[in-house]
């Protein structure tokens, strides 16, 4: 009997640890930093208390209590940083690219490209001959304007028109992956019917 | 006596069981393809998968729902399929919750969670292609990524 009141003391000194764990307030110091390219990027840090957003390089917002909202962003310097998050810094491996991205753009319920996009066709195809790459997807998207069957045709449409001009500037056809999901999957998220741009597009992701 | 025998036997053969069913839950319900490769390491550094731990070497792939864990001395940096970085200063533990890059399903996301420790961040095409399935989770807060590149701390 005695054993058992050993494995009930235990639990209960368990229990009681990990709860506590669980309760105590973590203190977060969160940092947005430049790219490699000097762009930066936008972080959210949201609370149950709110959230603050952080869209200039070296600045860092600090979060004390999960039910509060984070602090306001505050600049920190190089080497307050340096002093924190040497080790990991120096541990993040360098920039690669084994994926490469181009998003291309389309005029409103149609297959003609923007005028941006149409430019960057010659450096995709470069690209994925240069990679020569036999893994290269196609994935068409549309806007929220129409029914979702429309939209589904509009997609592959799309997809079909890039795959085509890929074609026929001599990419092998089994290199090409189609796939298409009209309305379903919008870039920028809006209300349904609502015109967007962004959301118009086939993405090439080469590999 | 006897019958703190049986209870003895009664709690072993219930543990024996209870591990059994777990063990064989995760092996079954994760059938995890690589999803990330540890391209730097300092130190000590481990990875604990479905209960092991394994020692992080250059090279080690890495699954979805493992934990990357360093020691006082450590600091690992991984690259993932999408190409997002992440690395760990020392003292760190952080759980890949999920990550998914399947361009021919059209199926991007990503999610970290960050226990304790320094880590850093370089996004990569997820956060391109679907801006809200990036997520890093701290114990008191979430932060949203839109291409970007960050550092954390979190004080215990």
């Amino acid at each position: 009997m005695k054993e058992w009141r050993y494995v009930l003391f235990a639990s209960i000194l368990f229990g009681f640890l990990t709860g506590c764990g669980a309760h105590r307030a973590n203190r977060n110091l969160i940092v947005l930093l430049p790219d490699s390219d000097g762009k930066s990027g936008i972080i959210t840090v949201t609370t149950k208390g709110g959230s603050q957003i952080i869209d200039r390089p070296g600045y860092a917002v600090e979060v004390e209590d999960i039910n509060q909202p984070p602090a306001a962003p505050k600049p920190v310097t190089e080497g307050e940083i340096t002093d924190v998050f040497a080790p990991a810094l120096s541990a993040l491996p360098d920039p690669v690219r084994r994926v490469t991205l181009f998003i291309l753009y389309f005029e409103r319920d149609s297959t003609k490209l923007t005028h941006k996009s149409a430019d960057l066709l010659m450096e995709m195809q470069r690209t994925i001959k240069s990679l020569n790459s036999d893994e290269v997807y196609l994935v068409g998207h549309t806007d929220l304007v129409g029914t979702e069957s429309y939209n589904d045709r509009l997609s592959a449409k799309r997809a079909n028109y890039i795959r085509d001009l890929l074609i026929s500037s001599g990419i092998k056809p089994n290199s090409l992956f189609i796939s298409f999901y009209g309305k379903a999957r919008p870039l920028v998220p809006t209300r349904d019917e609502v015109p967007e741009p962004r959301n118009r597009r086939v993405e090439v992701i080469i590999r | 006596m006897k019958l703190s025998k049986n209870r003895k036997w009664s709690l072993s053969l219930a543990t024996l069981f209870i591990l059994l069913c777990t063990g064989g839950k995760t092996s079954l319900a994760y059938a995890s393809p690589t999803i990330a490769t540890v391209q730097k390491m300092v130190g000590t550094a481990s990875v604990l998968r479905q209960g092991q731990t394994i020692s992080a070497t250059v090279g080690l792939e890495i699954w979805e729902n493992d934990t990357l864990r360093t020691g006082s001395d450590g600091s690992i940096g991984v690259i993932f399929n999408d190409d997002t970085l992440l690395s760990l200063g020392p003292e760190s533990t952080l759980v890949i919750d999920r990550f998914l890059f399947a361009p021919r399903e059209g199926k991007f996301s990503i999610a970290l969670r960050m226990i304790r420790g320094t880590a850093a961040y370089l996004s990569g095409l997820i956060a391109k292609l679907a801006p809200d399935s990036a997520h890093f989770e701290t114990p008191t807060a979430s932060i949203g990524i839109r291409g970007t590149k960050f550092v954390v701390r979190i004080e215990g």
